[in-house]
This record gives structure tokens, sequence and C-alpha cells, in this order.
């Protein structure tokens, strides 16, 4: 097992799709970093436009914390949809290119190659979130400096510059749950599927939908706790000015309990299934 | 012959509107706070509006006479506009007239109120109603509305019967709700723009609590 771990893990350091997640994670941070710097002091304003009537400000609000936050809301959608594409090319690949027929050839059981699959994929999707947590906040801080940051989130939150930064690792470390979701999701497509193209847009879609169900009130308790769609957001809850802990463990403990389920649905479909191209 | 009794009454009053002068007790204030050349003190910010989550700010408040009252934080802090003129230097930056409303109590204390009215066109304010303790020679309530800033009401408490300068101040005012960008926007925040408009303006507190207030004269 620790074996085609390893083997995985050379494979993805070996393909050019590894390098194109990680340059396509820069180049949404440096798309923040640019539009932060040209705009933010504008969205700034417009934000505080009321209040400039009967206040006076002082300090920074347009500060490394505030660019941290704009860019861990690329969790919404753009990190997950990278990973969903590179993860699920890591087996779609394999049907291409017919490599999986030769592992199969080898004295490699079917549960130890997929199970490897999924744990590389976890492995990596961390490492993707890693990378984008330590260059955001070292670029961020490194560029704009330490201060307040202001979030609006049922009001206008305002959160000290030590607190603002605890909260936003702690974004950071939930939002990886949510990514290893999505990840696990994709690799189970690709699994079913097979081909590449269609599993990126079925992959595609299953976020966007992800996404539009989060926002839809399904008028019973039970599906708007339960549903799937309605555990993704358990990071953005640090913004809360009271964070709902006890929310945020029960949505990521459930939401962890989604992905072993869809993995071990795609470990069995896997095993049933014949391997061919 | 009506319309010419209620001419005469016109022109009698605006000449006793023009002859007034400004208040002694106000005056007396004014010298007071004037024999101030400089204070210095630790501040801390309290802000009390429905829409805004903040936790308290700190900083340092400065005056030297002649310069704006200013203060410093290493935090990102909200001042009211009004509220820390605490020497009534904006006050009497143009000319205006006073007229006596009376005694009122406030607090426990009967107060002198009078009206403040701009007779300059530069006035920041339109009228300004203050509460004077007279037997303690100081201010503890101002109603300032001013032309664009809306109306600020002031509350200042001392530590005792003496001092000058308060030790905590409440600012009230009218403020309106936020306008948000898209991209502040978390996803479960939900905008009701009708509700938004509807609101209109909501007042607001700053809570502004001095120590360690150090006095120059």
């Amino acid at each position: 097992m620790i074996s085609l771990i390893r083997s995985e893990i050379y494979k993805i350091g070996k393909q050019s799709k590894t390098l194109y997640a990680l340059a396509a994670i820069l180049i949404i941070e440096g798309f923040v970093f640019l539009s932060a710097y040209y705009q933010g002091a504008g969205i700034i304003d417009l934000l505080l436009d009321n209040l400039k009537e009967s206040f006076e400000f002082q300090g920074n609000l347009l500060n490394g914390n505030l660019i941290i936050y704009l860019i861990l809301n690329s969790l919404w959608f753009h990190v997950p949809l990278i990973l969903m594409i590179i993860i699920s090319g890591f087996l779609t690949s394999e049907y291409k290119d017919k490599t999986i027929e030769t592992v199969m050839l080898q004295p490699v059981s079917k549960l130890n190659f997929i199970l490897s699959k999924y744990i590389v994929s976890i492995i990596f999707t961390l490492l993707i979130v890693l990378i984008l947590a330590v260059t955001t906040f070292l670029i961020s801080y490194w560029i704009f400096g330490y201060g307040d940051l202001v979030v609006y989130l049922d009001g206008l939150n305002f959160f000290e510059s030590e607190d603002a930064s605890y909260r936003l690792i702690n974004a950071f470390l939930s939002g990886t749950i949510t990514m290893v979701f999505f990840s696990v999701v994709s690799l189970t497509l690709a699994v079913i599927l097979k081909d590449a193209t269609k599993t990126w847009i079925v992959a595609a879609i299953f976020l966007i939908c992800s996404n539009l169900l989060l926002k839809i009130d399904f008028n019973n308790e039970i599906i708007n706790e339960l549903f799937f769609s309605k555990l993704t957001d358990s990071w953005q809850y640090f913004f809360y000015y009271e964070v709902p802990y006890s929310s945020i463990y029960f949505k990521n403990i459930l939401l962890l309990a989604y992905s072993i389920l869809v993995m071990a649905i795609g470990v069995l479909i896997f095993k049933r299934r014949d391997i061919q191209g | 012959m009506k319309r010419l009794y209620f001419l005469l009454l016109f022109f009698v009053s605006l000449n006793a509107v023009n002859g007034q002068e400004i208040d002694n007790d106000l005056l007396l204030i004014k010298r007071r706070m004037d024999s101030i050349k400089s204070y210095e003190a630790q501040i801390k910010l309290d802000v009390d509006i429905s829409f805004i989550n903040m936790p308290s700010k700190y900083g340092k408040v400065r005056y030297r006479q002649g310069e704006p009252t200013k203060v410093t934080s290493r935090d990102f802090i909200m001042l009211p506009k009004r509220g820390l003129d605490l020497t009534l230097n904006e006050l009497f930056e143009h000319p205006f007239i006073t007229v006596n409303r009376g005694q009122e109590n406030y607090k426990g204390v009967s107060c002198k109120v009078i009206n403040l009215i701009p007779t300059s066109s530069k006035s920041q304010f339109s009228i300004a109603t203050i509460f004077m303790d007279t037997s303690a020679k100081r201010i503890v309530k101002s109603e300032i509305s001013t032309k664009m800033e809306g109306v600020f009401t002031t509350s200042l408490n001392y530590k005792n019967d003496i001092d000058a300068l308060p030790t905590a101040i409440e600012v009230e005012f009218a403020v309106n709700n936020v306008k948000i960008p898209l991209r502040f926007l978390g996803k479960e925040t939900q905008v009701d723009r009708k509700a938004i408009k509807q609101e209109g303006s909501k007042s607001g507190k700053i809570f502004l609590t001095l120590s360690d207030v150090q006095i120059g004269r």
C-alpha cells in the first residue's frame, strides 16, 4: 500500500498538471493582489461611504488581513474547481493512456490501487491549500502589512489584527475539509465516468449546483442541516462576530463522513468494474 | 391694521434677537476651557450601532490650544465627527447669538439650557442646544444640528464636581446603513434591499472613556 502511495506521489510529481495546478493557484492570488492594490481603497471607501457622514476613520483597512480574506474567498469556487479538474485527471489519464491496465497486470489489488489514489488526492489537496495559505499570508503581510479586518457578514464586523489572523488560519483549516470533500467527489466521478472531459464537465456542474444549493432554503430543518451542500461553508463561520464553534464542528464532522461515504462508493464501483480503458 | 400690528411685532422681536448677546454662563465656561492650554488622556472607544460589531478600541487623545483635538491609535478607529470638541472651539469659530431656554433637569442636575444660533453662513451648525451646569461651570449635554452631518447629541459625565474635563462622553447621532460591495458578501448573507431602503437612518452611539487625564495650563 505504502509503495503504491509512493508511486502515485512520484507520478504526480512528474506530471505537468501538478505544476498547472500550482500556477493556477498563484495566478488567482496574483489577480487578487493586483485588484486589491489598484482598487482596494475604492472598495473600502464604498463600503464605509455612508458612515463617513458621522465618522472620521483612522487606520488602514486595506491591509494583509483583508487581502487574505479576499483570497480565502476563492475557496467558494476557483480552488475547488482547479482541484476537481486536476484530481479527476489522476485517474482519467490512467484510463486514457491505458496505464491502468498495465498496473492491474501487476500483483496489485484493485482496492489498494484506488485507495492509494484517494489518499494521494487528499494529500495533494492538503498540499495545495497549504501552499495557497502560506503564500497568501506571507505575500499579503509583506506587501500590505497588518491591520484590522472588516468583513460584512450579518453586519459590519471588525476584527483586531491578531484576532483576524487567528480567524483566517482557522478558516483555511476548516476550508481544507471542504476542499477534501470536493476532491474526493471528483475522483469518484472519475471512477464512474472514466473520461476526462465528461468528468470535468460533471465536476464543474456538481460544484456550481453545490454553490447554488447552499443558498436555497429547503423549508426543512433536517435537509437544511444535513444536506451536503449546506456543509461546505463552515470556514465562512469564522467571520461571524461570535464564532459558532459547535456549528463548525458539526458541519466539518458531517462533511468528513460524506467524504468517506463518497470514497466508499467510488471504491465499491471501482472494485466491481472491469478495467478497460 | 392687523397686518400693521403683526409687522410691528415682527420688527420689534427681530430687533430683540439681534440685540442678544452671548450668554454669560457660556462665556464663563468658555473662559474656563480656554485656561486649558493642552491636555492628554488615554481614550477607550466603544461603538453601539446595530449593524456594526467592533471590539473596544484604545488610543490617546491629545489637545493643544489652537489645534484640533487629535486621537491616535495603532488600531483602526471610528471617531464621531462631533463630540471631541471639549474646549468649545468649534462652536465659537463663527459668530452666534444665544437664546435662554430656562432651567431643565438633566441626570439630577438643574441645568441652564440655551440655544446657539449662528449669525454667519460659514458656521457648520444650524442650531445648537447646550445644557450647562452653571454651579460646576461646565457643559453636561449638547445637541448640535450640523448643516451637512446631521444631529449630534453629546452627554458628558464627570468624575467629580470640580473637574473641567469629562471622563465619559456619549455621542449619539443618526447613521445610515452601509452599502455593500458584492465581494464582501458572505454566501449566507441575505441583503434585503427593500428593508434597507425602508430602514433609512438609525441612531448610533459612541462611548468615549477618558483616563489618565493630564492637563497643561
